[in-house]
């Protein structure tokens, strides 16, 4: 290995990106749209939700209930609807979001320091929405719930809101701020989508300029050109993780409780996962194009099955097998936690020792390539 | 360069060397010597395998089978010995298009491990050398294709290989610097450093101390230009006539006539050997006449490797399927 040779090739490396138009875009442009993406659309919190108000029950406790919805500030009563069937219309006429149903009896019941039972009705058709919606919902009848009953326990089990997944509780999210969840997220996803991507166009892209052939040529070793070429995307993948970590902390305000050292180890092996994924695309494709194409194919099914965007408690078990082999699957859960929660090695340690096995798996699987592929 | 007088007589020893792609035999079992000092030219045509030769023996390829010595090292077991001594030039233009002129010298100078105060001399001497002085700091993608392949040398010279490898190095290049180029190799020759061209151009074969002759994955001919030109049987003639199209069919349905091609608007006819010389020219005179054509004149011209090939190539590969050592003049 030759340190001299190793900086050439980096000094060179940067020199062809600052000056290659296709490159520059991937490189700057990318992370700020999947910032202003992700923070705003994605994560923006929902607000004001429609909400119909189906009050039987007609007492002060029904009225409080309904009060504790709107004064939360994610719901607003739309409608005082008189039956339950002009209701559904509403939800079905998109005009409400979400629906309470107050019983009759309800006060009564209250009163007498008995279970009790509140109904929420949630439009699923918009799931983010109304994901939101019920777990905003549960919260409130949660805390109306201890007013009312005060702190402990009551009666065994007296549960006050049935029918809806009401007893969601959100811990370490108590705003549920999506984006809270989203920035963490994206400082491994942001790996994935430029290392990956940049990473693929390296080595195709001398091959297809035939300037491999003439680095053959050269006494350049094979680990020396290796180094050489992995050391750039790498350092550029680790600005670009910087990058959205400050917007995240500054600009989205995203409360930061965990350690470097773990965040760090942790997109470390990401890393390395992501850039010999692009070197095996680099590798194994004929021209850039195609190594671009094969790696933006790749990306949708990792970001649908990684938890990144959709939970992956509601996947099919077939699909949900599938999951296990997506290094994004594992370094999503450790970015979250620790970012959010503070989880340290010792809860995280399954996920370390997965992601770290993949790394090694495909490494190793592209450096074989890279001995074998660069002959011919 | 230090034993370039003392190790083995030969720049290139091929040994039997054989490239299979598959079901693609794409150089058959060749051996051959190329002496130090010979500018070398392999002439043949597309898909003959002329690229995947060269490219086995800068290293670049992997043999199937066989092997080849430089300078008496092996391409299979000693390219580490072998690299520091050559350049090549791909067909391709293979530098940074990113890079400037100068950092494209730069960089294959340092990974050559040019002492750094050897390169600025070097550099500055290359980029006159090839009259890219002016355009140093130009990006090389923005290079004309002429001085594009005048680049690619200079990085290729940067670290002054004995033995230089260039494959088809004046391919879409225009005609003036097409002859820089060749003045450039006839610089490097006299400085004794030897040169294996791969050219499709004839001109260009004919400035070559040895030309051979590739085509299905072998060497079928291989000689001095002027010995290529001498195995042509038969007489070569310069014919001027009037409307030399119409003219040229009728040549060509004479019986004693091989072969009939027009440069410019001059014919050039091959006569068959069993016709001498003097009859062959009043023969070619009084038919040409007879048909009513004005003939200027009929001169005895000198053979060119074009039409040499042209005759010598058709018969040898239909004979070469069974014996090649017979075919190949050594």
């Amino acid at each position: 290995m030759s340190w001299r040779r190793i900086r050439l090739l980096i000094w060179k490396e940067f020199i062809e990106i600052s000056r290659d138009r296709a490159m520059l875009p991937i490189l700057i442009i990318l992370p700020i749209i999947q910032l202003l993406l992700f923070g705003y659309v994605v994560g923006s919190s929902v607000k004001n939700i429609n909400l119909e108000v189906l009050d039987q029950d007609h007492t002060v406790q029904s009225r409080l209930v309904t009060e504790a919805f709107t004064s939360s500030g994610y719901f607003r009563v739309a409608a005082r609807p008189t039956s339950e069937k002009a209701m559904e219309n509403d939800i079905d006429g998109n005009n409400a979001g979400a629906a309470l149903i107050i019983p009759k009896g309800f006060g009564q019941l209250v009163g007498q320091r008995r279970p009790s039972q509140l109904s929420i009705i949630v439009d699923g058709s918009d799931s983010q929405t109304g994901q939101l919606a019920s777990a905003y919902g549960a919260q409130i009848v949660q805390s109306v719930s201890s007013e009312f009953y005060g702190a402990g326990p009551i009666a065994p089990g007296s549960t006050p809101a049935v029918g809806i997944n009401a007893r969601t509780r959100v811990l370490f999210n108590p705003t549920l701020r999506a984006v809270n969840t989203m920035v963490p997220a994206l400082l491994a996803f942001i790996i994935l989508m430029s290392a990956t991507n940049l990473m693929s166009q390296a080595i195709v892209k001398e091959r297809e300029r035939g300037t491999l052939e003439q680095l053959f040529v050269t006494p350049i070793g094979r680990t020396d050109y290796l180094v050489g070429k992995i050391a750039p995307y790498f350092l550029l993948g680790t600005m670009q993780v910087v990058v959205v970590f400050i917007v995240g902390v500054l600009w989205f305000q995203v409360p930061f409780s965990g350690s470097f050292l773990v965040i760090g180890v942790g997109l470390l092996l990401f890393m390395l996962c992501s850039l010999g994924v692009g070197m095996l695309l680099s590798l194994l494709s004929r021209t850039r194009q195609q190594a671009q194409q094969t790696s933006v194919f790749l990306q949708m099914p990792q970001m649908m099955l990684s938890g990144f965007m959709f939970p992956l408690a509601a996947l099919p078990t077939w699909l949900y097998a599938l999951t296990f082999v997506i290094p994004l699957r594992y370094i999503i859960v450790i970015v979250r936690s620790n970012f959010l929660k503070g989880s340290s090695f010792n809860s995280l340690w399954p996920q370390f020792t997965a992601l770290a096995a993949l790394s090694l798996v495909i490494f190793v699987f592209a450096l074989s390539r890279f001995q074998k592929r660069l002959a011919d | 360069m230090t034993d370039r007088n003392t190790s083995a007589e030969n720049a290139i020893e091929a040994r039997e060397l054989t490239k299979r792609f598959r079901a693609v035999t794409a150089v058959d079992s060749q051996t051959f010597t190329v002496p130090r000092g010979e500018v070398f030219g392999l002439i043949g045509p597309d898909g003959a395998g002329k690229s995947t030769l060269i490219r086995m023996l800068t290293t670049v390829l992997v043999p199937t089978s066989g092997d080849a010595l430089i300078f008496g090292k092996s391409v299979v077991s000693q390219s580490h010995d072998i690299k520091p001594r050559i350049g090549y030039m791909s067909q391709a233009f293979s530098l940074y298009g990113d890079l400037t002129v100068r950092e494209n010298l730069d960089f294959f100078a340092e990974l050559r491990g040019v002492p750094r105060h050897a390169m600025e001399e070097r550099a500055k001497r290359l980029l006159e050398f090839s009259g890219l002085t002016e355009f140093a700091k130009r990006q090389a993608q923005f290079l004309s294709g002429g001085m594009k392949q005048k680049l690619a040398l200079a990085a290729t010279l940067i670290s002054e290989p004995d033995l230089l490898f260039l494959d088809e190095p004046t391919t879409g290049v225009d005609p003036v610097s097409r002859r820089e180029f060749w003045r450039i190799i006839s610089d490097l020759h006299r400085q004794g450093i030897t040169v294996f061209v791969a050219t499709p151009y004839m001109d260009e074969a004919e400035r070559c101390n040895e030309i051979a002759f590739m085509t299905q994955g072998k060497i079928i001919l291989r000689d001095t230009p002027a010995g290529v030109k001498r195995s042509v049987p038969g007489h070569v003639f310069e014919v001027a006539v009037s409307d030399y199209r119409r003219a040229m069919a009728l040549v060509r349905s004479l019986t004693f006539v091989n072969s009939v091609d027009a440069s410019g608007d001059l014919l050039r006819v091959l006569v068959g050997p069993s016709v001498d010389e003097a009859g062959a020219e009043r023969e070619l005179r009084s038919s040409l006449t007879g048909a009513g054509f004005i003939v200027d004149h009929v001169r005895p011209a000198a053979t060119d490797l074009e039409m040499a090939f042209a005759t010598l190539v058709p018969e040898t590969h239909i004979t070469t399927a069974g014996d090649q050592a017979e075919v190949v003049p050594q």
